[in-house]
C-alpha cells in the first residue's frame, strides 16, 4: 500500500481517532467507587501549623477544637447560657474574681483511657503559661491547687475572667500529661499527628498539608454519639477549588468558599447561604511616629475621606458592616454607641489646609495574599486622592509587611492594613491592648501610637473585668471614644462569616468564639 | 570520557549556582521565617527564640555551608508550614508529580507528533490549518487558565470528570492502594486494584491534557516543520527518483532525521513540565511537587523552596543528559564533536 493510499481518507482517520478517544472517555466515567460509609468528607483551608495543643495559635483549631477539650465551651453572642460545660461540670469565683474553682466531669477520659484529672489540669494549664503560644492568657494565674482529684482551684494575681479564659481557642486545651512530658523529651512528638486529647475525635491520619483523617473516639463522655465515625478533611487552599469539589460532590462540605461564589450558590437550592457575625476585623494603623501623622487632626481628615459604604461593599463583597473601632460587633467589649466616621471630603480638605498640609504622599502597606485587601485597598487610595493626599501602595506577603513594620518604625509605612481577631473572646484584652497600647518595642501596635490616659484606661479595665464586667465595659468604652478622637488608626470593617451548608446536613452552627472551628461531633443528616 | 566528565562538572557548577542564588534571595527578602514557623500570633520572645534555634541568628555566609553540608548528608531542613523533613515530603510527592508528567508527556509526545507528522502531509490544507491552531492554542494558553476552562466545561457542565484531587476520596475506605513503588496509578496496576486504577486514570484526564497542551503545541509544531525541511532535501528526492515507496521514504528515511530536534524539544519539554506542575497541581488540588511548591512560595517557606529548586536544577539536568545519550544515539556525529 503506497504512501498515499495510507492517508487516502484524513476525515474517516480523522473520525476514528476522535472515537476512540470518546470511547475511552466515557469507559473511565463510569463510577467505579462506592460511597465510603460513615465518612463525612470536608475540604478547607485550614493548615496545620503545629499538632501540639500548647503551642497551637493558629489555623490548626479547626481540627483541634474536635480533638481537645478546655474546661468550658464560650456560646455565640446572644445565647443563653453563656457557657456550656467541657471538661468542668461546674464553676465559681470568689467575690473579688481572684479565686476561681472548677469541678471536673466524671467519667471523662483521654484517648489513651487515662482519666482527665486535676493533675492534668494542672500540668496543661502550667505548661500554657511557661510554654505556650498563647501562653499570656495565663498571665493573671498565679498558682493552680488541686485539693482532689476532681476539683481544681485557680489563684489570680488579679481579678480576671477565668471562666472567658479557660474557655479559649488557644492555650486552653487539657492535655494527657503523659503526652506533655513526651513533648518535654521530644519537641516533635506531635508532628508525626499524634494526640493527647480527650475530645470527640481522634487523629486516624496525617499528610502534611494535603489531608486530616478524624476516627471517633468511642469511650468520650458526651451521651449524643457523633453520626460520623469518620471526618476525612482535604487541606484545599484554594478557594474556587474547594467550592468545586463540593458542588462536584467529591466532598460533603467545604468551608472556604470565595465570597465572590456566595451570589451563585444561593440560587442553588442544594445549598443554604449563612450569614454570622465574626471576629475578624479590618484596621489601619497610621504611623504616628511621622509628621504630619502624628497630628490628631489629619489622622481625623484622613479618616473623612473614606467611603466606609463602598469599602465594606466590595472588601466583604456585601457581607461587612462599617467597624465602630477595632472591637468587632458580637464580641466583648464592643459597644454601638462609639461614633464612626463618616465619609466628608470637603470638612477633610479643609482640616488639611487648617493643618499645613501640602503634598502629602503615604505609603500603604497591605498583605498581598489577603484578596479582601486587595479588592479594597485602592479604594482608599482614591479617597486620599480625591482630598489631595497621593498614595503608594504596596502589596507584600504579611510576614514581609509585618517584619518591615516592626524593624524600622520611623522609616516604615504611613499606613499598614491589617486584618485582625482577638485570641479569645474579649477584644478588650487583646484587640485594644495589643492594637493601640504603647508598648517599648512594636509588635502589633503598629501605629506606634502611645497615649498615657488610653493605656490607665485599658489596663484598668482589664484588672476590672473578671470581678466587675460593666465597670470595665465603662472603662473600655472611654477608651474606643478616644480612639475614635485621636484616630491612630482607620476602622474599616467588620467582616461577616458567610457558611455554606449543604441542605443535606444539619451542621452545627458559626461559633464566634470559635472562628477557625468545625464541630463535626454535631453533624447530622437532615 | 571527557565529554562525560564535563557534563557532570557543569551541572556540579549549575547546582551551585541554582543553591547560592536561592539561599541568599530567601535570606534577604524581608520576613521573618521563625514567624512562618510558629504562626502570626507568636509573640516577640518565642519568635527570637526560635530564630536560635533554627540557626537564623548567625551571618549568612555559615547559613549557606552549614546548609549545603547539610543537603550533602541527606538533611534539607524541615518545611516552616507542614513541620516536616522537607527530603520526606519531596519524596511523598513526587510519585505524584511524575506520574503526572508521565501521562502528559505521553499524549503529547504521541499526539504532538503524530500530528506534526499529519500536518507535514497536508501541508496547506485544511487539517494542517486545524492543527496549526491547536498547536498555537496550546502554545499560548496559560496552563492555569486552560485547567479552569476545562474543569468548568468536563466537570462542571458536562461532569464527565472530576474536578479536583488523585483519586475519589471514597476509594481509600472502599478500595485501598496497597503502596509496592510510591507510585499509585502503577502500584494499582500491579497489585490488580482496576478499580483503583480506573479511578486513577479518570482523575488524570484533565490534569495531564492541561499539562500536555503547551508541549503538544511544541512538539506538533516542531514535527512538522522538521519533517518538512528533511522532505526537501535533495536525498530524499533521489530516493523518490529510485522508486523507493513513498511510506519509506517518509517514515524510514525523513522521519528517522526530523527526530534529533524532536527528542531535544521533548526533553527539554519534560524538564519544563517539572514547573509547569506548579499550575496545574494548584489548579486540580494534586497532591505532588507543584501544588507543595507554591504553597512554599505563598508561606516564604525557604527550606521547601530551596528544596524544590534543588530538585527542579537536578530534574533539569538528568532529563538534559538523558536527552544528550538519545541524541547521540540517534545522530553519532554528536560524540565526535
Amino acid at each position: 500500500m503506497s504512501m498515499k493510499t495510507a492517508f487516502s481518507s484524513p476525515r474517516v482517520r480523522l473520525i476514528a481517532v476522535i472515537s476512540t478517544a470518546l470511547l475511552a472517555v466515557a469507559s473511565l466515567s463510569i463510577p467505579t467507587v462506592a460511597q465510603g460509609a460513615g465518612v463525612f468528607k470536608v475540604a478547607t483551608s485550614a493548615a496545620v501549623t503545629t499538632w501540639d495543643p500548647v503551642q497551637s495559635f493558629s489555623t490548626e483549631a479547626f481540627y483541634m477544637t474536635n480533638i481537645y477539650e478546655p474546661l468550658l465551651w464560650k456560646n455565640p453572642d446572644g445565647v443563653t447560657p453563656e457557657y456550656s460545660p467541657a471538661l468542668a461540670t461546674s464553676w465559681s469565683s470568689s467575690k473579688d474574681g481572684k479565686t476561681w474553682t472548677f469541678k471536673l466531669r466524671a467519667g471523662a477520659t483521654f484517648h489513651d483511657g487515662s482519666p482527665v484529672n486535676s493533675a492534668a489540669v494542672k500540668a496543661s494549664f502550667d505548661s500554657s503559661k511557661k510554654i505556650g503560644g498563647a501562653g499570656f492568657i495565663w498571665d493573671p494565674l498565679k498558682s493552680v491547687e488541686t485539693p482532689s482529684d476532681d476539683t481544681v482551684v485557680l489563684n489570680l494575681s488579679y481579678a480576671a475572667p477565668m471562666d472567658l479564659i479557660a474557655s479559649s481557642t488557644y492555650g486552653a486545651y487539657i492535655v494527657n500529661p503523659k503526652a506533655l512530658a513526651a513533648v518535654a523529651a521530644d519537641s516533635k512528638y506531635y508532628e508525626s499527628g499524634k494526640d493527647g486529647g480527650s475530645g470527640p475525635y481522634t487523629i486516624s491520619s496525617y499528610k502534611a498539608g494535603s489531608s486530616v483523617v478524624l476516627s471517633a473516639y468511642g469511650k468520650h463522655w458526651a451521651t449524643d454519639k457523633p453520626d460520623y465515625s469518620t471526618i476525612d478533611i482535604s487541606i484545599v487552599p484554594d478557594g474556587i477549588t474547594a467550592q468545586q469539589m463540593m458542588t462536584s460532590g467529591q466532598v460533603d462540605w467545604s468551608t472556604n468558599i470565595p465570597l465572590t461564589s456566595m451570589a451563585t450558590l444561593k440560587k442553588n437550592k442544594k445549598y443554604s447561604v449563612i450569614q454570622y457575625k465574626s471576629p475578624f476585623n479590618y484596621v489601619g494603623y497610621f504611623n504616628t511616629l511621622r509628621a504630619p501623622l502624628n497630628n490628631p487632626v489629619v489622622r481625623q481628615a484622613l479618616s473623612m475621606a473614606l467611603n466606609y459604604r463602598d469599602i465594606a461593599a466590595i472588601g466583604g463583597q456585601g457581607y461587612a458592616t462599617q467597624a465602630r473601632g477595632p472591637v468587632p460587633a458580637g464580641i466583648y467589649p464592643y459597644d454601638p454607641a462609639i461614633p464612626q466616621y463618616s465619609m466628608a471630603r470637603a470638612k477633610a480638605k479643609t482640616m488639611l489646609d487648617r493643618a499645613g498640609v501640602k503634598n502629602l504622599t503615604i505609603k500603604i502597606t497591605y498583605a498581598s495574599e489577603n484578596s479582601a485587601e486587595a479588592r479594597f485597598v485602592p479604594l482608599i487610595k482614591d479617597a486620599f486622592a480625591a482630598i489631595g493626599v497621593t498614595a503608594e501602595v504596596q502589596g507584600i506577603l504579611f510576614n514581609q509587611q509585618w517584619a518591615a513594620a516592626k524593624k524600622d518604625p520611623a522609616n516604615a509605612q504611613d499606613l499598614f492594613i491589617v486584618k485582625y481577631w482577638p485570641t479569645y473572646s474579649d477584644a478588650g484584652v487583646d484587640n485594644l491592648w495589643s492594637l493601640f497600647h504603647s508598648s517599648a518595642k512594636p509588635f502589633f501596635n503598629l501605629s506606634y501610637w502611645k497615649n498615657a490616659a488610653y493605656d490607665k484606661l485599658v489596663d484598668d479595665a482589664i484588672e476590672l473585668s473578671g470581678s466587675d464586667k460593666a465597670a470595665a465595659q465603662k472603662l473600655y468604652s472611654q477608651a474606643m471614644m478616644m480612639l475614635y478622637t485621636e484616630a491612630p488608626g482607620l476602622y474599616l470593617y467588620d467582616e461577616a462569616q458567610v457558611s455554606v451548608v449543604p441542605k443535606k446536613f444539619s451542621i452545627p452552627k458559626y461559633n464566634i468564639n470559635y472562628p477557625f472551628s468545625a464541630f463535626f461531633a454535631g453533624v447530622k443528616l437532615s | 570520557m571527557r565529554i562525560l566528565w564535563n557534563r557532570l562538572s557543569s551541572a556540579l557548577l549549575v547546582l551551585c549556582a541554582a543553591s547560592f542564588i536561592t539561599f541568599t534571595l530567601a535570606r534577604v527578602i524581608p520576613s521573618d521565617p521563625a514567624l512562618a514557623y510558629i504562626g502570626p500570633k507568636a509573640t516577640a520572645a518565642d519568635s527570637a527564640k526560635l530564630r536560635i534555634t533554627l540557626g537564623l541568628d548567625q551571618p549568612i555566609p555559615i547559613q549557606y555551608f552549614k546548609y549545603v553540608w547539610q543537603t550533602l548528608h541527606g538533611n534539607w531542613g524541615y518545611s516552616l508550614s507542614t513541620k516536616q523533613p522537607v527530603l520526606q515530603e519531596i519524596i511523598d510527592r513526587l510519585p505524584a508529580t511524575l506520574e503526572l508528567i508521565f501521562f502528559a508527556m505521553s499524549f503529547a509526545v504521541i499526539f504532538g507528533v503524530a500530528m506534526g507528522v499529519y500536518a507535514a502531509k497536508y501541508r496547506g490544507r485544511l487539517q494542517d490549518s486545524v492543527i496549526r491552531i491547536l498547536a498555537i492554542a496550546g502554545v499560548s494558553m496559560p496552563a492555569f487558565w486552560l485547567g479552569l476552562l476545562l474543569q468548568m466545561l468536563f466537570a462542571g457542565r458536562l461532569a464527565w470528570f472530576p474536578a479536583t484531587g488523585q483519586f475519589d476520596i471514597d476509594l481509600k475506605y472502599d478500595n485501598p492502594i496497597t503502596k509496592v513503588t510510591g507510585f499509585p496509578i502503577f502500584d494499582s496496576i500491579i497489585t490488580g486494584n482496576f478499580a483503583a486504577t480506573l479511578n486513577g486514570l479518570h482523575h488524570m484526564v484533565l490534569p495531564a491534557l492541561t499539562l500536555s497542551a503547551y508541549s503538544f503545541g511544541l512538539l506538533s509544531r516542531m514535527a512538522r516543520a522538521n519533517l518538512l525541511e528533511v522532505m526537501s532535501q535533495d536525498y530524499i528526492k533521489v530516493a523518490r527518483a529510485y522508486g523507493l515507496s513513498e511510506r519509506l521514504v517518509f517514515f524510514k528515511l525523513a522521519l528517522r532525521n526530523a527526530l534529533p530536534p524532536i527528542v531535544t524539544v521533548t526533553g527539554l519539554s519534560t524538564a519544563y513540565l517539572i514547573t509547569g506542575t506548579f499550575f496545574v497541581e494548584q489548579v486540580y488540588n494534586w497532591p505532588g511537587i507543584g501544588s507543595f511548591a507554591v504553597n512554599s512560595l505563598l508561606s516564604i517557606d525557604y527550606p521547601a523552596i530551596m528544596g524544590i529548586t534543588l530538585l527542579a536544577a537536578v530534574g533539569y539536568l538528568v532529563i538534559n543528559f538523558i536527552v544528550d545519550l538519545i541524541h547521540a544515539k540517534l545522530d553519532p556525529r554528536v560524540w565526535m564533536r
